[in-house]
């Protein structure tokens, strides 16, 4: 099993019904992976569609709550910066559950010259606002990544606000950038 | 038309759908008109109306009546994602009703882009089917015509600058609107997580 093929396998474990993507080339496995669990093939399924900024994925996929079920949004933490309005006035301020998988960028492994000045921090800002951070990272294996990511949907659900993982895969099977 | 009458006409055609509603005075006019507990109303959160109607919409049961948005042309221009996404994503349950007054009415009254920006054929350009209304019978007319539409569709209503007066504020606790819409939605359209 891949460390993409995990977290697809993890956020449908978790009781998942609807997924959102914004693309990363390092969660783009794991969408395809999604995708075609999910019969679907180009980049969409009934279940799994491209949204075109983080901002909307909160809301898009947060409104799944309202129907008793989870949505989960898939993305790169470089976005978090777009999101943070809806999910602090929306999702946590509303009591909504939601799985949000990021790929981290700006560590380890980086060729980019700017993205850590967002990506670095991303964590201490996500928790700042009050949102529970899980980071995974090469040092557990794929089998850890996706027992994490079905559980942070399930803590997602039973404590009724957004978790986010995150997710470095330097030193992994995945691309990092 | 006002802003509160096109929100008279519209509370009276929306009995039995899911209404996910614009902030601040938008939101304050529709609960003094008539509250209810289909109302979603989204007390900050500028711009999200048409992306909470269009994960609803995907989510529902598509039996269930039409997802209504009530969208202001300033926030839906602080999102306008929500054109081009609901074209493409294109749930045939979903009707958002725009009501321009091409002012940030909640925010000083400054000037949205609406006066020079055709926002209803900015939404037919993304794939929505459009309709427009500048009287209480047109929107309700225009109303009528959408909810025979399979796919997005887009009711643009022209209203007049201003606020209602002696409107209290919303000041309640946004879990209580979660609560009461979830159950709402639960009881009237059997809308369950059961199969979560
Ligand atoms: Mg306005």
């Amino acid at each position: 099993m891949t460390y993409a093929q995990a977290v697809a396998d993890g956020i449908w474990a978790a009781g998942t019904a609807r997924v959102g993507y914004i693309p990363s080339v390092t969660v783009a496995p794991i969408v395809t992976a999604l995708i075609a669990s999910d019969g679907g093939a180009d980049g969409s399924s009934p279940r799994v569609t491209p949204l075109s900024r983080e901002e909307e994925a909160i809301g898009v996929l947060g409104a799944v709550a309202f129907t008793g079920r989870l949505g989960a949004v898939v993305m790169q933490d470089n976005g978090f910066g777009n999101a943070l309005t809806a999910l602090t006035t929306f999702t946590l301020s509303y009591h909504l559950p939601l799985l949000v998988f990021a790929n981290t960028r700006g560590g380890l492994g980086e060729y980019n010259s700017m993205i850590h000045s967002i990506s670095q921090p991303m964590p201490a800002v996500l928790r700042a606002v009050g949102l529970p951070v899980i980071e995974l990272d090469r040092r557990s294996g794929p089998e850890d990544w996706h027992d994490t990511v079905r559980e942070a949907g399930t803590h997602a659900v039973m404590t009724y606000r957004p978790v986010v993982v995150l997710g470095s895969f330097w030193n992994t099977d995945g691309k990092v950038a | 038309m006002k802003r509160i009458e096109a929100l008279g006409v519209l509370a009276g055609l929306t009995e039995r759908h899911p209404v996910v509603v614009t902030c601040a005075a938008t939101s304050r006019e529709l609960a003094s008109v008539r509250d209810r507990d289909n109302h979603l109303y989204l007390l900050d959160a500028m711009g999200l109306v048409g992306s909470v109607a269009t994960g609803l919409a995907l989510s529902v049961d598509p039996s269930a009546p039409k997802v209504v948005g009530i969208e202001g042309d300033g926030s839906l221009l602080m999102n306008p994602n929500v054109l081009p996404t609901g074209g493409y994503l294109a749930p045939s349950n979903l009707l958002l009703v725009l009501l321009d007054n091409g002012v940030y009415g909640s925010t000083g009254a400054l000037p949205t882009y609406s006066a020079r920006i055709d926002l209803e054929r900015l939404a037919a350009a993304a794939g929505w089917t459009t309709r427009r209304a500048d009287t209480p019978d047109g929107l309700r007319a225009a109303f009528g015509e959408l909810l025979t539409v399979t796919g997005p569709a887009f009711l643009y209503a022209r209203i007049e600058e201003g606020n209602a007066q002696g409107i209290e504020k919303l000041l309640i606790d946004p879990v209580t609107i979660t609560g009461r819409f979830t159950r709402w939605l639960r009881e009237v359209h059997a809308v369950s997580g059961a199969d979560a």
